[in-house]
């Protein structure tokens, strides 16, 4: 979710989310693609993602918010602290060792539940305390979207993802503004799901979740189709998860000065991503495994010959 | 993804507290292991644990056996008349039973469950499916299985299989068995279909009609018996078939002795690796053992406990002595025709203590299998002589015996060997002589007829099956 807290011209509010948004996107889209393309992540023995997953992905994250919000918020800071430890530790480990990655861990986390009690009070103090968060939550999303893109999702699977969180967003940010009372309840408390930052009065900040898709998208799109297919994400990321949700509001003037915003990003960045999939779907073909993408790259899988067994002879009887 | 560890915790639960597995959920796992080879190309970290079990300590593994034996014992004390019966007299509390304690419990022999099968069926369980040892060594017994033994089975099976990249989609699996081994032929085709592989059961028939199956039907994966396997090397070469005319990736065998020239020999004629000898026996499935390449037989610790058994004294074998594999499958693995303490005859080395260095150490074993326990000669000066030495021997002649056919027995003190004139054809029996000799085996040898061949020692490809092609089905037509 993209949220700008305060009124001011819209234009210049537009702008600056703008601008977030393709600081932050950039950033995780370009950290995840690198990641991809150096860290191998450890996998199980067995299993690799599929649409039922798609499906209890939906299902877990429709179910999360009224989780967060009948809790209380030092159990939601609990839960938050448990997952951002979990993927921190799941994406870096291969980097740093264990000791490294709990220090880093406990650094991160230190610092931003320090910065959350203690430097709120400026601009500065908001900016390092947006800082801090950026870095939880870019790295995060990263190495989130490597654990599934590297479990076996697909691009098939992200574009149906992207559509079920438009309709989600539709939901729970326009008819049932769950998400808004959320962000607004929690904003300010450690380990907050967004990345941003604040100038002047105001603050810019895009979702965790939007982060994840759009990093997923783009580098599931190379994963399938290579560079070419990457670009073509890129610029419906920019266009759809950055202008036009930094923009509907100035376009259409629909929000309400009194209140916190919450533009529902995926609700338009969902069925462009969808649409570009079945594009590239009939424009490049069948998506490359990750056995396939890793031979295209000189890696160590060789990709799975599926050779089909030839019809069996009758025995001569 | 997320189902897929789901599965995979059902399954360890269910090892782990001794209750019936769900063949479905195994079968399930097999199609996850299909999904995730189609999308890596490979299994993911840890996936010899999946199916070989956390089994490297063996405080862990001791402890795995002590709570296996008494879940299975408890069960068949309740379940199965023999053992009821057997427990009692032995004054055995099958709830504190436990690997060292076991030995009070005397072996079960072939014997036992020839006179009485139907003490041996559980009273849980209904029986499903029969099927009958192929009676090579004797009068053959009969085993029943329930319905859900033939279904977890070769979902097991194909689990290991596709895990281990020894069957997939793309494979055609050509089975050279006898038609009538009921538990083979059931599990073979049943683990094809979940692993997506094509199966064709084609029996002992003529090799040239095998042949054509390997050749022309392009089969990957050949199951036969070694005597089997030697008729076809045979009748490739007269065939001038070599290993540019097959498709093999893969050849099993089992139920006989390989020797290593037969393997050698298959493997170059047919374009394969090597020769996948695992050990099996129909009335101990689901225990099996592996060979691994230093030619040990590793022997499966999950589904029961291998013990290697002195021949004489009937305590373990001490290291570099000879002992008889006596089994015992766990429940829920084994279900309604359980065995405790089956004595299978057939007889293996004990390594030296600490020998293991070979990419299956972390599995106990014991050297190959060398034969079976009535077949051993033993020479007046203790020396004994086992089967394979003499199969080795003899398929090792420049004539190329195969599959062996002989006749072993100590006459005054010294191995009489009879083999038929084309074993030691265009060699001589004095130089033939010195070819045993060399082979570490003194022998005495008589040559009979090319037409006693068969009546010297009987193998599995003897139980030919006819078809309307050959010849045999058209006598008396």
């Amino acid at each position: 979710m993209s949220a700008s807290i305060f009124p001011i011209p819209m234009w210049e509010q537009s702008l600056t989310l703008f601008c977030v948004i393709l600081a932050g996107t950039t950033l995780v889209c370009a950290g995840a693609l690198a990641y991809f393309r150096r860290v191998r992540m450890e996998r199980p023995p067995v299993g690799t993602f599929n649409t039922r997953d798609v499906v209890i992905l939906l299902i877990f994250i429709g179910i999360l918010p009224f989780v967060y919000g009948w809790l209380p918020d030092p159990f939601v800071t609990c839960v938050l602290a448990v997952t951002f430890a979990s993927a921190l530790y799941i994406g870096y480990r291969p980097l740093l060792g264990s000791v490294g990655i709990w220090l880093a861990i406990g650094l991160l986390f230190g610092l931003n539940i320090w910065s959350s009690h203690y430097v709120m009070g400026t601009i500065p103090g908001w900016q390092l305390w947006y800082t801090e968060q950026s870095i939880v939550v870019g790295l995060s999303a990263i190495a989130v979207c490597n654990l599934y893109l590297q479990g076996g999702m697909k691009l098939r699977h992200v574009a149906w993802l992207s559509l079920g969180l438009a309709a989600y967003d539709i939901l729970f940010a326009s008819y049932y503004p769950l998400t808004g009372r959320l962000i607004a309840r929690y904003i300010t408390h450690p380990l907050t799901p967004v990345m941003g930052m604040r100038f002047g009065e105001v603050d810019y900040a895009v979702g965790l979740g939007d982060l994840l898709v759009y990093s997923l998208f783009f580098v599931a799109a190379y994963k399938a189709y290579g560079a070419r297919a990457a670009r073509i994400a890129a610029v419906v990321i920019v266009v759809m998860g950055g202008f036009a949700t930094a923009f509907i509001p100035f376009l259409f003037n629909f929000t309400n000065a009194n209140l916190d915003i919450l533009i529902p990003a995926q609700s338009l960045f969902g069925p462009v991503a969808f649409v570009t999939y079945l594009w590239m779907k009939r424009h490049y073909g069948r998506e490359r495994t990750m056995a396939e993408y890793l031979a295209s790259q000189g890696g160590t899988a060789a990709a799975p010959q599926v050779e089909q067994a030839p019809a069996p002879q009758p025995a001569s009887i | 993804m997320f189902e897929t560890g789901v599965r995979q915790f059902r399954l360890a639960l269910g090892m782990t507290q001794g209750r019936r597995l769900n063949p479905g959920n195994v079968a399930r796992l097999v199609d996850d292991v299909l999904a995730t080879l189609a999308e890596f190309g490979e299994p993911g970290t840890d996936a010899t644990e999946l199916i070989d079990g956390p089994m490297a300590d063996p405080a862990a593994r001791h402890e795995v056996a002590n709570r296996s034996l008494r879940r299975t014992a408890r069960r068949l004390a309740a379940q199965s008349p023999f053992y009821a019966r057997r427990f009692t007299s032995a004054n055995i509390d099958p709830a504190k039973i436990d690997v060292a304690g076991i030995r009070a419990i005397p072996v079960t022999v072939k014997a036992d469950l020839m006179e009485r099968p139907g003490d041996f069926r559980c009273t849980d369980v209904p029986a499903y499916l029969a099927t009958r040892t192929t009676g090579t060594t004797g009068r053959p017994a009969e085993v029943w299985l329930s319905r859900y033994e033939v279904e977890l089975w070769p979902a097991l099976g194909a689990l290991a299989s596709v895990l281990r990249g020894e069957m997939g989609p793309g494979d055609l699996m050509q089975v050279n068995l006898s038609s009538r081994g009921a538990v083979a032929m059931q599990l073979s085709a049943t683990s094809c279909r979940l692993a997506g592989a094509g199966y064709r059961p084609l029996g002992i028939v003529p090799p040239e009609v095998a042949l054509d199956g390997l050749a022309e039907g392009g089969a990957t994966i050949l199951l036969t018996v070694p005597s089997y396997l030697g008729e076809l090397v045979v009748a490739a070469r007269r065939a001038g078939l070599g290993a540019n005319d097959f498709r093999l990736r893969r050849l099993v065998v089992g139920g006989e002795v390989l020797s290593a020239s037969l393997a050698q020999a298959a493997t170059r004629t047919f374009g394969v690796q090597h020769v996948d000898d695992p050990y099996s026996m129909t009335e101990v499935v689901p225990v099996t053992g592996r060979a691994c390449s230093q030619a040990h037989q590793h022997h499966d610790l999950n589904v029961g406990l291998t013990e290697l058994i002195d021949l004489d004294t009937g305590e373990p074998a001490a290291p570099g002595a000879l002992g008889t594999l006596v089994i015992t499958p766990y429940f829920p693995y084994r279900d309604c025709t359980p065995v405790f303490r089956y004595d299978t005859r057939d007889v293996a080395r004990c390594l030296p203590d600490g020998s293991l260095r070979c990419e299956l150490a972390g599995i106990p074993a014991t050297s190959q299998i060398l034969g079976k326990a009535d077949q051993l000669l033993y020479l007046p000066g203790g020396e004994v002589v086992t089967p394979r030495q003499l199969i080795e021997a003899i398929e090792s002649l420049p004539a190329e015996p195969w599959p062996a056919r002989y006749r072993a027995a100590i006459c005054d003190g010294r191995i009489r060997l009879t083999l038929p004139a084309s074993a030691i054809a265009g060699y001589g029996e004095a130089e033939a002589g010195r070819h045993f000799a060399a082979a570490g085996l003194d022998v005495d040898l008589e040559i009979v007829g090319n037409d006693q061949a068969a009546s010297l020692r009987r193998t599995r490809s003897d139980m030919h099956e006819t078809t309307f092609g050959s010849q045999h089905a058209l006598v008396g037509a």
